[in-house]
């Protein structure tokens, strides 16, 4: 059998000291907090509705869940939409029928997710390629099917419509997110109550997921990870289980899949069944193929660029064409994505802009 | 029960139907799969690329002309496509091979959506196999026999090209070993564009011939794409007969969940699938060893 090249080059790893590395996270949250500031005014100057900024970040947290599949562990999951649109519909019944409060749906959701993660992942880990694949698809299709059938609960075909409002518990205030921040102006850019207490939530949330991807990736599970993506039959050599890890990996994809789903549901007020459906695992494989697999802010800028044009461009009927032409273009011309290393060989000025190897 | 075994003959034949749609878009994929190493998520795209030329074609030149301008609009397509683009993933791992073709996949039906209109679409069957036969105490369309004899014969040239030429002789060898063909002056290369033209062809045949039964619409590439890789899969990758028998017993395993519950039936062929992937993980007919992507 011939070798195989990925299409992901492998990657150089120098462990950094401590203090480097306090200081790289440091920089590295100083920078995403600027960015996720000025993020949600910059649709003032490009065009796109006022709510986009939050969506945009609670869809990118399931796309970077994804990345930990995809990018870190070299598995490529067609099923992620049964936790994204499975929390989803867990965060619809529990903020409809137990509680309106959104860290209980939020969590619930994540739970949930987790357990359904882990028992499908159980199942699918120890297959390889189209094998796993097509088993994700299954797996999507079978909680696609039950959601549908299960209409007393779930509305069936209608989705999950008028979910309540939820409120934010902090302390003993109850914050309504849906109450616009106070007003501030900011010229070209607006004002600060163009937009609402979502965003800062899904900020904090999008923030705290990418710390948490960095994290994992530089620990010694992360390492693992790439050394299952690089040559499986070497890792198991030297003693690692690779379906541990890998179901390790699914797992924590598909809790954050949860959460993304969850808050997407609250945020928005409904889950539509399509929220659990084949094209929408293969959005989540566009959003971060095209942001750049194997970075942290990729996922999350490959969901922000896709949802924009498809939000200013979508009452134009060749939008999905354009979405298709963009992925074809990006896997072929720049594997790593818009992020990835070889973009930035080709663009260097991206490392003057603070670009660099995993996105910090 | 009554009701059950009142509907059974004509779901069984429903089923054979279904089944042989899914048998011919199956070999292409899994002798594109043997000889190219190559995971083609473009393949449904070319079952409905076909439907729509053939389409074209029946409206424009007369039914039949349908049969003879589909699987050369498709071939000629798919041709191209390999020789420009997917060649260079055939060395690629299973991963981007799936990621480039699944995106070509959308491409092409987004492509077919914006030229043809998202609507549904029928062919102008004519009036001469319009109509139906009664035997055996069921009525039967005549169209669907004739397409279910066509599908054989097609799946029986098929094996006979593989078995019986020397660019056969390649494709089963290419399917062993690639590297020792060429090693031995097999022009692989040459027999790799042959293969990717007649899996597409076949599938773009079907497009055009399955039309009349199913009607076309833009999303019809991917309806057909999934079950289809379940088939290659529960029959075995690379196995030619493993599909031809996994794709008759999937469209049968639909057909008479359809008539016990209707809703299940998409789902049911992926239970199968897990089950067999769980329990033979090499397929029906699949050699003992697992290929790993």
């Amino acid at each position: 059998m011939q070798t195989k090249r990925s299409i992901i080059a492998p990657a150089k790893f120098v462990r950094p000291t401590t203090a480097a590395r306090t200081a790289h996270t440091a920089r590295f949250i100083a920078i995403a907090l600027a960015a996720l500031i000025v993020f949600p005014f910059l649709f003032k100057l490009i065009g796109g509705y006022s709510d986009l900024a939050a969506q945009i970040l609670l869809t990118g947290v399931a796309a970077a869940g994804f990345n930990l599949l995809l990018g870190y562990t070299g598995i490529l999951s067609y099923g992620q939409a049964a936790f994204y649109g499975g929390g989803g519909y867990i965060a619809a019944i529990v903020l409809a029928r137990l509680t309106p409060n959104i860290w209980e749906a939020a969590i619930l959701a994540v739970l949930g997710m987790a357990l359904l993660s882990f028992i499908i992942g159980s199942l699918v880990v120890r297959l390889y390629g189209i094998y796993f694949a097509l088993l994700t698809v299954a797996s999507g299709q079978m909680v696609f099917f039950i959601v549908e059938q299960w209409r007393d609960v779930t509305g069936g075909d209608d989705g999950f419509q008028s979910i309540p409002t939820p409120f934010l518990a902090f302390g003993p205030a109850h914050i309504d997110l849906t109450t616009k921040l106070p007003s501030l102006p900011l010229g070209p850019l607006g004002d600060l109550s163009d937009v609402n207490y979502w965003y800062p939530l899904a900020a904090l949330v999008a923030l705290g997921v990418m710390l948490l991807v960095r994290t994992l990736v530089a620990s010694q599970y992360g390492e693992v990870l790439g050394a299952i993506r690089e040559n499986e039959d070497r890792s198991t050599f030297v003693g690692y289980d690779p379906r541990t890890y890998k179901l390790a990996a699914f797992t924590i994809a598909g809790a954050l899949a949860g959460l993304s789903g969850a808050l997407r549901a609250a945020h928005d007020g409904s889950v539509a069944l399509g929220t659990l459906s084949i094209e929408q695992s293969g959005q989540f494989v566009i959003y971060t193929v095209i942001g750049g697999v194997q970075t942290i802010l990729g996922p999350f800028i490959g969901t922000g660029l896709i949802m924009y044009l498809e939000s200013v461009l979508s009452g134009n009927g060749y939008w999905r064409l354009i979405e298709g032409v963009i992925f074809v273009v990006v896997i072929v011309a720049l594997p790593g994505g818009i992020l990835g290393k070889s973009t930035r060989a080709r663009f260097g000025f991206l490392r003057a802009l603070g670009v660099k190897k995993n996105g910090a | 029960m009554n009701e059950f075994l009142a509907a059974l003959p004509t779901g069984l034949l429903n089923g054979l139907v279904s089944g042989l749609i899914y048998v011919a878009i199956a070999i292409g994929l899994t002798i594109i799969f043997g000889t190219l190493r190559l995971v083609n998520f473009t393949h449904g795209a070319f079952y409905a690329i076909g439907a729509y030329a053939g389409l074209v074609a029946a409206k424009s030149l007369g039914f039949w002309w349908a049969f003879i301008v589909a699987p050369i609009v498709v071939a000629g397509i798919a041709v191209i496509l390999d020789r420009l683009l997917l060649r260079y993933f055939y060395s690629k791992d299973v991963t981007a091979q799936i990621l480039v073709t699944f995106g070509l996949a959308l491409v092409a039906e987004e492509s077919l959506r914006n030229i043809f209109g998202a609507q549904t679409q029928r062919y102008p069957t004519p009036e001469a196999i319009n109509g139906s036969v009664s035997f055996l105490g069921i009525t039967y369309p005549e169209y669907r026999l004739l397409f279910a004899a066509g599908v054989i014969v097609l799946v029986v040239a098929v094996w006979l090209f593989i078995e019986r030429t020397s660019y056969g002789l390649i494709v089963r060898a290419g399917v062993r070993d690639r590297i020792m063909v060429q090693l031995l002056g097999g022009n692989i290369r040459l027999a790799s564009t042959i293969v990717f033209a007649l899996g597409a062809g076949i599938a773009g045949f079907v497009g055009a011939a399955a039309s009349p039964i199913y009607s076309v619409d833009p999303n019809t590439g991917f309806t057909f794409l999934i079950p289809s890789f379940v088939v290659i899969v529960v029959g075995g990758l690379g196995s030619f007969w493993g599909a031809v028998i996994a794709g008759i017993l999937i469209g049968e395993l639909q057909s008479l969940t359809t008539i016990i519950y209707a809703p299940a039936a998409n789902v049911i062929i992926y239970i199968a699938m897990a089950l067999v992937l769980l329990f033979r993980p090499q397929g029906l007919l699949g050699e003992s060893e697992v290929i790993r992507g």
